[in-house]
């Protein structure tokens, strides 16, 4: 990036060195044994707690996706930010009760809780765990490619994009490995803190540059009307896709393993409603006055219409941006990283240049943020429902967590070989992988139903359980393009059920009808064993 | 017999919860059809105060959604440290 000269280096050398430094203060720190690793003793306080539960809910969604969505579909998607709250109160609702029975009853991965629950269900452990690896694998793959992305941005040049790729996956594994669930949170602070900072920064930086609070607002009300008004541009963001999105989507977000992990490794319930009133505010405030600004600057600055009005499309029918962002319907996403480029250090001279470097390192923290969370609980779940569970139960409380280790390589290592022989083929290896990563959340979301039950109703059955969380999955498959064609009529369905509601919305009502079906017919659990987990989870 | 401050805390929590579902379906619902402009209305006003007009009823649904969960943190969430005390 020669507009931002040698800044860059230093910036993220800088940050890289002090990753590492975290993750080694986090190995000296570790005591041995599995909750040590995997939950950090059940230890953490509310800064750590709250910090790591932001860092790896936003992922680099938050600082290329969500200001290139509001790029190309206008303001709509700042409604889209109405559901942050809703997510926070959730790490309240949902947290304070897996904590309490967590710490209770010694449990680190949901499928420990889950399968417990309704009886030590094999097949309710294994689908947990498929519903844990499903989630968490494009998300890993996904972020190191966004490390590899941003060091082509960074340091254009031979090979900058496996460099990138490269250091950042390796930097992660290392401290993951050494230091486990206390090197992962304490780096999620640094890169939380970078995060959310850069969110905002991007937004104030962007309006600067657009001339000032007044000026960007008069610019921004000569947009095109469809930039101003609901669906948006694409016609996407209807009043119910908005809605199941807030509502399913965002929560489902917070059943994955890595945050039911955080949850687990909260010190206490006060940690968890603190990181609940936290998150609702803040992240919402970044994402309101921060990336919701980038994109409609984006607009002001790189206009989609041409003089006469006219949106460009490719030969496929897709929006295109404007060409100085880039030619292709993927580069609405650029929009922060060309702002940036372009007119901060124009701007503000070295300033603009350091903190144009300095959201770019966010951009890398939010990728690695999420993939050390993600990595760190896939090694959980397969070590813990698979290896102990199936593999070798007598193994040590000192073996799995080497095996976890040694997932925890492989995974990044295979990750890695993944993303760098995509970036040099010429079909695109990845393109499953990315599909995958769209339906990552309507999968994790097929853990609602059973999570709400065991928490607050208590009234399903492991049959119901099983039953529907197979329907919720075998819907989100049939809509997904995992699905093979099933001739026009079908075909017709799946789109016209993508176009209505989320993907996961689907899923979650065939869960829930079958669940309460199910569970009206068949034997209900011991209500012996259900009133002592009710009477952990209330904490009486 | 119940303790009247624990059903207090219980109504209120779901009157919150009520209220923050209502602004849900508000600003992020069907709701948002009653400030959505019609693009084909050519007399459609796109701003309020100066903001978009979706923007800004964007920032009103999240200012009241502060209000009800800073509410539910002060209120109604109980902590186990609290309880023991």
């Amino acid at each position: 990036m020669e507009s931002l000269g040698s800044l860059p280096y230093y910036v993220v050398g800088g940050y890289l060195v002090l990753l590492l430094g975290l993750g080694m203060a986090g190995w000296r720190r570790s005591g041995t044994g599995e909750e040590d690793y995997y939950l950090a003793g059940r230890s953490q306080g509310w800064v750590v707690s709250s910090l790591t539960i932001m860092a790896t809910f936003f992922s680099s969604f938050a600082l290329l996706g969500a200001p290139g969505m509001v790029y190309r579909d206008g303001v709509v998607f700042a409604l889209f930010s109405l559901n942050v709250p809703l997510s926070g109160a959730a790490v309240y609702f949902f947290g304070a009760k897996i904590r309490r029975i967590g710490a209770a009853r010694g449990y680190v991965t949901p499928g420990d809780m889950i399968s417990d629950y309704y009886g030590d269900s094999v097949l309710l452990r294994l689908l947990v765990a498929f519903i844990g690896v499903l989630y968490t694998v494009p998300y890993v793959v996904m972020q190191i490619q966004a490390g590899g992305i941003l060091s082509q941005q960074l340091f254009p040049g031979e090979n900058s994009y496996e460099i990138g790729a490269v250091a950042l996956a390796a930097i992660t594994m290392l401290y993951i490995m050494i230091g486990g669930m206390r090197s992962v949170a304490w780096t999620d602070v640094v890169q939380g803190a970078l995060l959310m900072g850069g969110m905002l920064v991007g937004g104030i930086a962007v309006v600067a540059v657009v001339g000032g609070p007044t000026a960007f607002f008069a610019k921004v009300a000569e947009l095109p009307t469809k930039s101003l008004s609901v669906p948006g541009t694409t016609g996407y963001w209807t009043a119910g896709m908005l809605l199941t999105v807030c509502l399913i989507g965002s929560i489902g977000s917070l059943v994955q393993p890595a945050q039911w992990m955080r949850f687990y490794a909260a010190k206490s319930t006060r940690t968890l409603k603190r990181s609940a009133l936290i998150f609702a505010v803040i992240l919402t405030a970044c994402y309101m006055f921060g990336v919701i600004l980038v994109g409609l600057g984006g607009q002001v600055l790189y206009p989609i219409v041409d003089g006469a009005g006219n949106y460009s499309h490719s030969s496929s029918g897709a929006l295109l941006p404007n060409p100085a962002v880039g030619d292709t319907p993927a580069a609405f996403n650029d929009i922060m990283l060309v702002v940036l480029k372009n007119h901060l250090p124009l701007l503000l001279g070295g300033l603009g240049a350091f903190l144009a470097s300095l959201i770019m390192v966010a951009i890398m923290a939010a990728a690695m943020s999420t993939a050390d969370s993600n990595l760190h609980s896939m090694s959980a779940v397969l070590t813990r429902d698979i290896y102990d569970r199936f593999l070798r139960p007598q193994a040590t409380d000192r073996e799995r967590t080497w095996v976890g280790r040694a997932i925890i390589f492989g995974a990044t290592v295979l990750s890695l070989i993944l993303v760098i022989i995509a970036n040099r083929s010429e079909s695109n290896p990845l393109a499953m992988i990315a599909i995958l990563g769209l339906f990552a959340i309507a999968f994790s979301s097929q853990l609602l139903p059973v999570t709400f039950d065991m928490l607050y109703v208590r009234k399903g059955t492991r049959e119901g359980a099983v039953a529907g969380m197979v329907t919720g999955l075998a819907i989100v498959f049939f809509i997904s393009p995992f699905m093979p064609e099933l001739g026009d009529g079908l075909a017709g369905m799946r789109q016209a059920m993508l176009g209505m509601i989320d993907k996961g919305a689907w899923g979650v009502v065939g869960n829930v009808v079958v669940f309460v079906v199910v569970s009206a017919f068949t034997k209900p659990l011991p209500s012996k064993d259900v009133a002592a987990f009710g009477k952990i989870a209330d904490g009486e | 017999m119940a303790d009247p401050a624990v059903e207090k805390r219980k109504k209120l929590g779901k009157i919150l919860a009520i209220a923050f579902v209502a602004v849900l379906f508000l600003g992020a619902g069907p709701g948002l059809l009653l400030i959505n402009p019609d693009i084909n209305d050519p007399a459609a006003t796109y701003t309020f105060l100066g903001l978009p007009t979706v923007y800004a009823w964007g920032l009103l649904c999240y200012a009241a959604e502060v209000v009800i969960v800073v509410t539910a943190y002060l209120k109604v969430w109980r902590d186990d440290e609290e309880d023991a005390s």
